[in-house]
């Protein structure tokens, strides 16, 4: 146990002197004043390096765009779930963020054992499923393993009591499109949801669970994006279908994201700080992203 | 308590369907939430759950130490208070034919297609031996129930949860991580 701390110690004082010689990226969101500022990441915990590669990224990133949270799409951490473990694949990479003041607000994924949910940093204060709000941006987060009835009385509830002014984003595990090739959409989970997202008016999507990046094109009007590759890869995974509006699986990314107003701008990084993908989302009625 | 017994009495009275579900209805023949099968089910869940009312559960904390030691108290005390139980006890032979009817139905029904492709797409697990109060495996990933098979089952409390372990049924204790009762060989 001492062996892998001390191990885990040294590969994290090695990756920051590494992270910091890199050059840094362009941020192409406009950074405005009172904008909400988030980053979303998943299948990110496995405690290897390239995990802390993408944290450090991150962190440089954070430095000229100040975001104030992160979507945890699921698979925080593989494997084994002891202390330890917590610590290498999630408490250690992400600390200086955390220090920064950075909050991550977690999502189950199929690696996730569901007492996460009381693990105090994930922000899931014991539920499965949560919601909050920040600024004009209501968010809701979804058990896509166990999407059970109550479950979805609870998030058709939720998204009728957000009303109709603000944006409403909805996070869970297994995206429901998807050109991945090793899962691909999960149409039943579609089935139950897709529905309620139209009635309700939810803007964007984000999911995890295939190993790459893809933004999608815009289906019944709604945003999905999928960031399961922030730990994780499956290189060549990508099989650009007509639902592909932009992806990427050579190497690991996170996601950026800036809302103002009725304008929701994204920026997708890799691991080595290349801008993947970037745009603009305007509520509702445009339906049209930018292209950079 | 209230709040158990609730869910459990909606869950044998049948569940108010949310718009989504009106504007999806499951085609073939719904389960009867109040069959002899499932209030059998219900009541011996509701004793289960008398057991636990003496174990402190969870709490949200900095501190994943504190986690892992309560979840492996509240396993302890579970195996102590149910050191006697035996496959079927709450999965009875009457409950385990009405979740096999149903289960059956599903898979074979217009969406057992779907239903098949999302066990899939959740990572399955392979047959694995299981025994009553075993612990489910930490690194086993936890394969997605579907939600159209959710919906002709009894609902449950958040304590518990249906699982999918290859072809085996499992209800299981989400806090302990605990086998609670299973159907063996219920998923085709």
């Amino acid at each position: 146990m001492r062996m892998i701390r001390r191990r885990t110690f040294l590969l994290a004082a090695l990756l920051n002197r590494f992270a910091w010689s890199l050059r840094a990226q362009d941020v192409t969101l406009p950074n405005k004043s009172g904008s909400v500022r988030f980053a979303a990441i998943g299948d990110m915990g496995t405690g290897e390096a390239v995990q802390y590669e993408v944290a450090q990224r991150m962190l440089r990133f954070h430095k000229d765009f100040p975001f104030t949270f992160v979507l945890a799409l699921g698979d925080n951490i593989y494997g084994g779930k002891s202390p330890a473990e917590l610590q290498k694949k999630f408490e250690i990479p992400y600390r200086p963020l955390m220090d920064a003041g950075v909050q991550f607000y977690a999502v189950l994924g199929n690696h996730d054992d569901t007492n996460e949910r009381f693990y105090k940093f994930f922000n899931m204060n014991g539920q499965q499923y949560y919601s909050y709000k920040k600024g004009n941006v209501h968010f809701f987060a979804l058990d896509s393993n166990y999407l059970d009835p109550k479950q979805l009385m609870w998030l058709e509830k939720e998204l009728a009591d957000a009303g109709t002014n603000d944006w409403k984003i909805c996070y869970f595990h297994h995206p429901l499109y998807s050109s991945g090739s090793f899962h691909g959409s999960s149409t039943e989970l579609r089935a139950v949801l897709e529905p309620l997202f139209v009635k309700y008016g939810v803007q964007v999507v984000f999911a995890g669970h295939e190993h790459l990046y893809e933004r999608v094109k815009p289906q019944k009007g709604i945003y999905y994006f999928t960031e399961g590759a922030s730990g994780q890869l499956r290189v060549n995974d990508l099989k650009k279908t007509d639902l592909t509006a932009a992806g990427f699986d050579k190497d690991r990314s996170f996601l950026t994201i800036e809302i103002n107003g009725d304008d929701l701008y994204f920026q997708a990084i890799s691991r080595t700080g290349m801008t993947i993908d970037s745009g603009t989302i305007r509520r509702p009625g445009a339906v049209q992203a930018v292209a950079p | 308590m209230f709040l158990r017994t609730a869910i459990l009495c909606i869950g044998l009275v049948g569940v108010p369907r949310a718009s989504v579900m009106a504007a999806d209805p499951p085609k073939s023949m719904p389960a009867s939430p109040s069959s002899p099968g499932f209030r059998e089910f219900s009541q011996g869940l509701q004793e289960y759950l008398k057991l636990q009312k003496a174990v402190p559960r969870l709490r949200t904390t900095k501190k994943r130490e504190e986690i892992v030691a309560r979840r492996q108290a509240l396993a302890q005390k579970i195996r102590e208070t149910r050191s006697d139980a035996k496959q079927g006890d709450i999965f009875t032979p009457a409950a385990s034919e009405e979740f096999r009817r149903v289960i059956r139905s599903v898979f074979q029904g217009p969406k057992g297609a779907s239903v098949r492709k999302t066990i899939r797409q959740g990572e399955p697990i392979q047959d694995r031996h299981l025994t009553i109060n075993s612990e489910y495996p930490e690194r086993l990933p936890v394969t997605t129930v579907p939600p159209t098979l959710l919906l002709r089952l009894p609902q449950l409390p958040p304590e518990v949860a249906y699982r999918i372990i290859g072809h085996d049924f499992v209800l299981e204790d989400i806090e302990a991580r605990v086998v609670v009762d299973f159907i063996p060989g219920a998923l085709p």
